[in-house]
């Protein structure tokens, strides 16, 4: 550590190439901002923490152009400056990596990398040059993309690197990263720090916005906190803690990241998979989940786990092998075969996959179950669907202004909240938790948690598909280790590590056994 | 599980924001609120407006644009389209038309015919946008052009008439007429009755909207609208709920070209052209979304007054049906925006 502290003090000497002051940003009905700072030095990676709706997205809107500030100033390069396009600020050397994904899918990796900003030779595109360009960038970045591949053929982690080539190739001077790490693996985001601690070298500003606490210390210089829109403090990395932040953040202290297991785990096998296979996706994947236990699957991305979730969930078909609950062998061709046998899964894409987004709270909630608040006639019970509603609200503590608000005016916790609600009001046997905690803040974090604890407590079987390998180790009692589409190894939590796994998870299988 | 509880601060609660609900209540005060404004106007500028015969002829002439309008809110607020509709009522009248005059039977049966060959184009618009998978607009672009081919083709491109004083009885007749004799023996009209169409448009409507607000099936068709793989991964059968808005549509469709052939006592094969813009100009003055998952019934039906009652007054302020054509243009136009306003943050 004592490189870093050095660091930091020449860093101090640094020059400032970004200066917010005061900035306040107000949306009808919400003060998003309010007299925040912020300063940002070359040469430096200068992180952004606070919990979902603390402002940290809007503050980079507002540097990059997307918003104007209602107060305030910003100074980039000792002037004084007022952005009211991306383009402009792209233009001044401000690049920003968005954390949703601006790609558009229909065209190729390096038409999407130079969007806009195509070489070109007279009225046409410079296409060999385009695709030798794009290659450096993938190349820079060490991640094996053909360049002429369709975008919409990438996976979200490919897409996620895509978007990193892209603010790369803008040569900028302040990069902005918005949960760049977010859809990654262990070692992509291990590339991603390799280039970050290049440009660093070089004297770019990066400003980092991640939940990823732990992974920080990796390449973060200082930490500005923010909370419910206000600023709350700015520190070198190295002389605060965790904790401190977090604390922080949410303006509590957290004792621990995970819950006190409430459950006791048994040999009852609830639910089994004997030997599916899908062609070309994943094969002979075999395993058994117990009464009150948590199963994890732990795999690097594109490893299979979610593609085998979704197949037991028919969501996906399977070309052979068995699904039995409680002994008695499953049909399942569509997703409605297996709601009604019991098995329920919460996609690692809420938005594209788990909410009808601008529909209602309580409708959101009752969406898989509407048996239950209707008649035989398909009508409508509305005082049942209310009330289902509200139970659920209150049960997994719903953060929400009325059963009425449309669900993409919530935060990420609560979205995951009502998925949660919506299959609990099916009583399910078996959940898969795809993804469960992405994007979510840390107090909500801890609340999901306890939640899934409780229900394999309950005798549910859970199943926590992650790519954070510290929450899979926190949370799981046993743990299946995929690697390209197979089961490399089912390992006790409490007799492995975090080494072992990545050795499984990497394909150096059954060396152990 | 109620120990469940998080001590956090309050989040920044959003209050102030419209609540989708609330939006929804300005939207159809905006749209009811412009009809207002129209009436008004119209009764200014013309005495002829504003009398009970001139209300009924605009209603009169609400139901066709009304009723294809209803059917294509269901397949809008899925997020598809139905283009065929102008083409399958023109088919659905004149099959009724034929089948009481070149097969002699009876009135009722063959209006029966005539909507359910709506239906069975509903069917197959369904089908080769659920199965096939072809993208709606040309599912039922192929459905407008081989209706109204068969329509043409099966009448030999002539209009069907002669069909008989009862034929005319659902688009003439009335509900509630009360007439009188005077002094001369000649008949005195004291309230002309709710014309037959208007009655079964404000029926469907009711049933319609019902359907769309207290159903399953109704939710499930906004839910599929909002988030199709949602729905799918929720469970809903979102192949039969999206056929089953296209055969809504097309049985709505066979509907409205039995009462307009019965109208004009004549079924022609040429009836209905473009008649499928006016009633998705209808739903999305109304306030129903092109991209799907936002739409109401009664928004649609005061979108059609909209258009009825520009129509109308215009007409009797003697504006030609160029420059209505222009002005109905732009109130889509101005509307549509207004409502983007609205929605943009």
């Amino acid at each position: 550590m004592g490189g870093v502290a050095a660091n930091a003090e020449i860093l101090d000497a640094a020059r400032v190439l970004l200066k917010l002051d005061g900035v306040s940003k107000e949306f009808p009905g919400v003060k998003a901002l309010s007299n925040v700072h912020f300063d940002l030095r070359a040469g430096e990676v200068h992180a952004i923490c606070g919990e979902n709706g603390a402002g940290k997205s809007t503050l980079m809107k507002i540097v990059s152009g997307v918003y104007q500030p209602d107060g305030g100033i910003i100074v980039y390069n000792g002037e004084p400056v007022k952005f009211t396009s991306t383009l402009q600020s792209e233009a001044a050397g401000i690049a920003i990596i968005h954390q949703e994904l601006n790609l558009v899918p229909h065209l190729s990796v390096a038409e999407n990398i130079y969007l806009a900003r195509e070489p070109r030779r007279g009225f046409l595109v410079d296409r060999r040059k385009l695709l030798a360009d794009a290659r450096r960038c993938l190349d820079r970045l060490g991640v094996d993309i053909d360049p002429t591949r369709q975008v919409r053929s990438l996976s979200v982690a490919q897409c996620q690197m895509v978007e990193i080539a892209k603010a790369l190739s803008l040569n900028a001077t302040v990069l902005i990263m918005d949960e760049p790490t977010s859809s990654l693996t262990e070692q992509e985001a291990q590339l991603l720090f390799r280039v970050i601690r290049d440009l660093k070298a070089s004297g770019t500003g990066i400003v980092y916005i991640s939940h990823r606490l732990d992974e920080m210390a990796a390449i973060v210089d200082r930490v500005t906190v923010l909370r419910d829109g206000r600023y709350i403090s700015t520190d070198n990395f190295n002389e605060i803690t965790v904790d401190d932040i977090v604390s922080r953040m949410v303006g509590r202290s957290l004792e621990e990241k995970f819950p006190e297991p409430t459950r006791t785990p048994t040999e009852e096998i609830v639910f089994s998979v004997k030997g599916l296979t899908r062609r070309g996706v994943f094969s002979d994947i075999s395993f058994d989940i117990r009464r009150g236990e948590i199963l994890g699957f732990a795999g690097l991305m594109g490893a299979g786990r979610t593609e085998v979730a979704r197949a037991i969930f028919g969501a996906d078909p399977f070309d052979s092998g068995s699904i039995a609950l409680n002994g008695n062998e499953l049909t399942i061709t569509d997703p409605r075969s297996a709601i009604e046998a019991g098995i329920a899964y919460l996609s690692e894409d809420r938005k594209a996959q788990g909410l009808a987004v601008k529909m209602p709270v309580d409708v959101n909630l009752v969406m898989a179950n509407m048996d239950a608040v209707s008649n035989s006639l398909g009508i409508i019970d509305r005082q049942r669907h209310r009330a289902a509603g509200q139970r659920y609200v209150d049960l997994l503590n719903i953060r929400t202004p009325s059963l009425s608000q449309p669900v993409r005016l919530l935060s990420g916790g609560n979205q995951q909240k009502i998925i949660i609600g919506k299959w609990l009001f099916r009583e399910p046997r078996i959940m898969f938790f795809d993804e469960p905690t992405r994007g979510i803040d840390v107090g909500a974090k801890f609340a999901i948690y306890q939640i899934m604890d409780e229900l394999a407590a309950r005798g549910i079987g859970i199943v926590l598909i992650s790519s954070e390998l510290p929450e899979v180790l926190g949370l799981s009692d046993r743990i299946a280790v995929f690697h390209e589409g197979r089961i490399t190894a089912t390992l006790k939590t409490s007799e492995t590590s975090q080494e072992e796994i990545m050795l499984y998870a990497s394909g150096r299988s059954r060396v152990g056994e | 599980m109620a120990e469940i509880t998080n001590e956090k601060p309050p989040e920044a609660v959003q209050v102030n924001r419209l609540s989708d609900r609330q939006k929804d209540i300005i939207q159809k005060f905006a749209a009811f609120g412009s009809l207002v404004v129209l009436a008004a106007v119209f009764s200014i500028t013309s005495s002829a407006f504003l009398t009970v015969n001139n209300g009924m002829t605009i209603a009169l002439q609400v139901t066709s644009i009304g009723l294809l309008g209803i059917g294509a809110t269901y397949v809008i607020i899925t997020g598809g389209i139905d283009l065929s509709v102008g083409s399958v009522l023109a088919l659905a009248g004149v099959v009724a038309a034929l089948a009481v005059k070149e097969l002699g039977l009876p009135i009722w049966i063959g209006m029966l015919l005539g909507i359910l060959t709506g239906s069975a184009c509903g069917v197959i618009n369904g089908f080769v946008v659920t199965r096939l998978r072809l993208p709606p607009f040309i599912a039922t672009l192929g459905m407008m052009l081989i209706a109204r081919g068969v329509a043409l083709q099966i009448t030999g491109a002539r209009a069907v008439s002669g069909l008989g004083e009862s034929f005319g009885e659902l688009g003439n007749g009335s509900l509630f007429r009360f007439e009188s004799l005077d002094d001369q023996g000649f008949p005195v009209v004291s309230f002309p009755g709710i014309p037959y169409p208007v009655v079964l448009m404000i029926v469907i409507a009711i049933a319609a909207g019902l359907m769309l607000n207290r159903t399953v099936l109704g939710r499930y068709i906004y839910a599929i609208g909002s988030n199709a793989d949602a729905a799918r991964l929720s469970g809903v059968n979102v192949t039969r709920v999206t056929a089953f808005t296209y055969i809504v549509s097309g049985t709505l469709a066979g509907l409205t070209g039995c009462v307009l052939m019965s109208r004009l006592v004549t079924a022609q094969p040429n009836e209905g052209v473009a008649y499928e813009l006016d009633a998705i100009a209808s739903a999305v003055i109304g306030g129903t979304s092109l991209i799907g998952g936002v739409g109401t019934i009664s928004g649609t039906v005061i979108g059609a007054f909209v258009i009825g009652i520009l129509r109308n007054g215009l007409n009797m302020n003697g504006v030609s049906a160029f420059t209505q054509q222009i002005i109905i243009g732009l109130v889509i136009l101005v509307t549509v925006w207004i409502d983007q306003l609205r929605n943009r943050r």
